[in-house]
């Protein structure tokens, strides 16, 4: 028996089978899809915007070691081997380019403010970072959000939803074309982004200086001892009204968080503290706690810091002719106001007697000392003169032989400067009398005797003082004297 | 005996139709549920996705602002946050722009002042209040008055920020809800599952 088949009689299992792969295959391949284009959006585009902002706050550290060598190194600042360019005292880094990613950065930094009591600079930090754009070239679906324009090169239109945040520069850099490249509005241009695509951002940092006397009552980087059982440390704030020893213990008063400020600083694990301090301490591994000490601030055991030697300023004018030592009573009065930056200098060899120094007319009158012995005579502040006081050797006084007539320690200032042998250095204040002025002695063994009333700060290498001293650290004085490091003040980001 | 078999005169018995029948319908059903399995599958994942996208830009928008913001302070139950920025841009109805409208849009130079808290830093005499909110299904974002929906979702979305002002820096940390699509009953957890959290400091309130 033959029994013919015909092929094309067979049933259509085959086409079923591929038409159901096929739209089975069609709603994978629009999950796919849908799903890469959401990963992209919510990875790759998210990382990417925040790698750009990454690249802005590298580029700001940049440029903040910059500045804060103008304090410690000025000669290294902004050098043209490190890249940068100077055009008066504004300063353009180049392009540099980091991470696996590619971000690039680049800033401009110049000094926009002078300070008028100091003299001290402030400086502006513009910082761009870019990153390239990871992932697949392609827009977001905000189809959720109203509609608007997208990706119109003018960024001012700009759209919705992760557009208006993220400004991607698919082809073209949005913000050049809106606001040019400085972003102050002038040279727009359409450019065409490279390598495209990319985002980019832009932050702006102050740069403040610090002085020597910011924020802290005491600070000695070697021992400290003192001050006597029932003396206290507090402060207050000489711009805001004179001091009222009443504040410190109460609360409700406007003027309570300036007067908690009288902070002490010992770069050292040893240290004998006594008394009340109405602010915070600082030890260097020390073991202090609460329960030993009246400290109404913070404590921190672990707080190192370092204190450079100091040398006289380089900005300093050439002194008066005379006179050039203080052998007998002596009265000045400058011949110029001056300035913070250029005061009337006065070179002395030697100063064992009484020196006044009067205002110039009604003018605030800036004055230098540069004594290059040691200072054991006594000077006479009259209200309006601001002093700076730069001291070669030791000194030997009482504190009745400091008269500041002003009022403010900040105008009777007094700087020690470092031995380069390395010889020892000391600074006796002894009774009577009270002190009201500022002392950066950053290689000086100081040492206090008697209970004087102190309205100032000291900075020094070692401290001793058993008296029963009211010590009050006027907060003004963190604007004053010149600039040993910088601070980041303020911070804001360009979001157009 | 020769039998010849003609192709047109083939058939199928009941027998067999009922049972290709009973196999297709079978395979039909199976083929229609995995169908509309997959189409809520991916209407899931879809809204999970677009949802999740808009939790990262709720997030990436606050951060922007908290990191320099001056003052951050969130409501009680942790859903407004109120942010007041510098004006670094000047913007229409500014007292500059109003002498010179060609300023609108031009950066602000810094100032500096000495207040009785000390020096500092100025854009200008004003600042600018963001506020986020949520209204309705919509996460707002309201700088000066003007409104932009920075995020829209039927997934309720739930931003909670909560803002820890410390001894020497003040720190914003915010996590983003939504409830997804698919549940297995116990809503809390689903919801917490979705968490997309993130911390920023304030940039202008670091001190030392």
């Amino acid at each position: 028996m033959k029994v013919s088949f015909i092929q094309n009689e067979r049933g259509n299992v085959l086409l079923c089978a591929v038409c159901t792969i096929f739209v089975v295959s069609l709603i994978a391949a629009n999950v796919l899809l849908n799903c890469t284009a959401r990963y992209n959006q919510a990875s790759n585009q998210v990382r990417s915007w925040n790698e750009a902002l990454y690249a802005a706050e590298s580029g700001a550290d940049i440029a903040y070691n910059e500045v804060r060598k103008i304090a410690s190194n000025p000669a290294s600042a902004f050098g043209a081997s490190n890249g940068w360019a100077t055009s008066g005292t504004t300063y353009t880094s180049g392009t540099t380019t980091f991470g696996t990613n590619g971000l690039r950065t680049s800033q401009t930094v110049d000094l926009f403010y002078s300070d008028p009591a100091s003299g001290n600079a402030w400086y502006r930090i513009r910082s761009k970072g870019i990153s390239p754009l990871q992932g697949l070239k392609r827009t977001g679906m905000d189809d959720r959000l109203s509609n608007g324009n997208r990706f119109a090169a003018n960024g001012a239109t700009r759209g919705d939803g992760d557009t208006l945040l993220r400004k991607i520069d698919f082809k073209y850099d949005h913000f050049t074309a809106t606001y040019g490249p400085t972003g102050d509005g002038t040279n727009k241009a359409i450019v065409a982004v490279s390598p495209a695509p990319q985002l980019s951002r832009r932050i702006e940092l102050i740069a403040a200086p610090v002085g020597p006397f910011d924020d802290v009552a005491i600070k000695v980087t070697g021992n400290f001892y003192g001050l006597g059982s029932a003396a206290y440390i507090d402060s207050y704030r000489s711009s805001a009204g004179p001091y009222d020893p009443s504040v410190k213990t109460n609360p409700s008063d406007p003027r309570y968080a300036d007067s908690q400020s009288g902070s002490v600083q010992i770069d050292n694990a040893t240290a004998t503290v006594m008394g009340d301090i109405y602010g915070n301490l600082y030890t260097n591994g020390g073991t202090t706690t609460k329960k030993t000490l009246n400290v109404h601030g913070t404590i921190d055991n672990n707080v190192p810091f370092t204190l450079d030697s100091f040398s006289i300023p380089t900005y300093l004018p050439a002194p008066q002719a005379s006179p050039t030592n203080i052998n007998a009573n002596t009265i000045v009065t400058p011949p110029a106001a001056g300035t913070a930056r250029a005061p009337t200098v006065y070179l002395l060899s030697s100063f064992t007697k009484q020196l006044t120094i009067n205002q110039n007319g009604s003018s605030q009158t800036y004055v230098a000392i540069h004594l290059t012995s040691d200072f054991t005579g006594a000077i006479d502040v009259k209200p309006g003169v601001h002093v700076q006081f730069f001291i070669n050797g030791n000194v030997d006084v009482k504190a009745g032989d400091i008269v500041n007539e002003t009022g403010y320690a900040g105008n009777m200032q007094f700087y020690s400067i470092s031995p380069t042998d390395g010889s020892s250095q000391h600074i006796n204040i002894n009774s009577p009398g009270n002190l009201v002025a500022t002392f950066y002695a950053p290689s000086a063994d100081f040492t206090m005797n008697g209970n004087p009333d102190v309205t100032g700060a000291i900075i020094a290498k070692s401290f001793y003082g058993n008296g029963n001293t009211s010590w009050h650290y006027d907060r003004s004085l963190d604007s004053l004297g010149d600039v040993t490091d910088y601070r980041i003040a303020s911070y804001v980001e360009d979001i157009r | 005996m020769k039998l010849t078999h003609n192709s047109h005169q083939s058939g199928f018995t009941l027998a067999e139709i009922l049972t290709a029948m009973a196999i297709a319908v079978v395979i039909f059903a199976a083929i229609i549920t995995a169908s509309l399995a997959m189409q809520k599958s991916f209407n899931a994942v879809d809204h999970y996705f677009a949802t999740h996208i808009q939790q990262v830009r709720i997030i990436d928008y606050l951060n922007r602002d908290v990191k320099r913001a001056l003052i951050c302070t969130t409501s009680v139950n942790q859903q407004t946050v109120t942010l007041t920025i510098p004006k670094y841009i000047i913007q229409s109805g500014d007292a500059e722009a109003v002498s010179n409208p060609s300023l609108v849009g031009a950066m602000r130079s810094p100032t500096i002042s000495t207040t009785t808290s000390g020096v500092q830093v100025n854009y200008g005499t004003a600042t600018s209040t963001v506020v986020y909110s949520i209204n309705g299904a919509s996460i707002l974002r309201t700088e000066d008055g003007v409104v932009t929906t920075i995020a829209s979702s039927t997934d309720q979305l739930v931003p909670s920020t909560i803002d820890t002002d410390l001894a020497n820096t003040e720190k914003t940390t915010m996590a983003v809800t939504f409830h997804p699509i698919f549940t297995s009953g116990n809503v809390a957890d689903e919801r917490t599952g979705t968490t997309v959290f993130s911390l920023a400091y304030l940039r202008n309130k670091r001190r030392g």
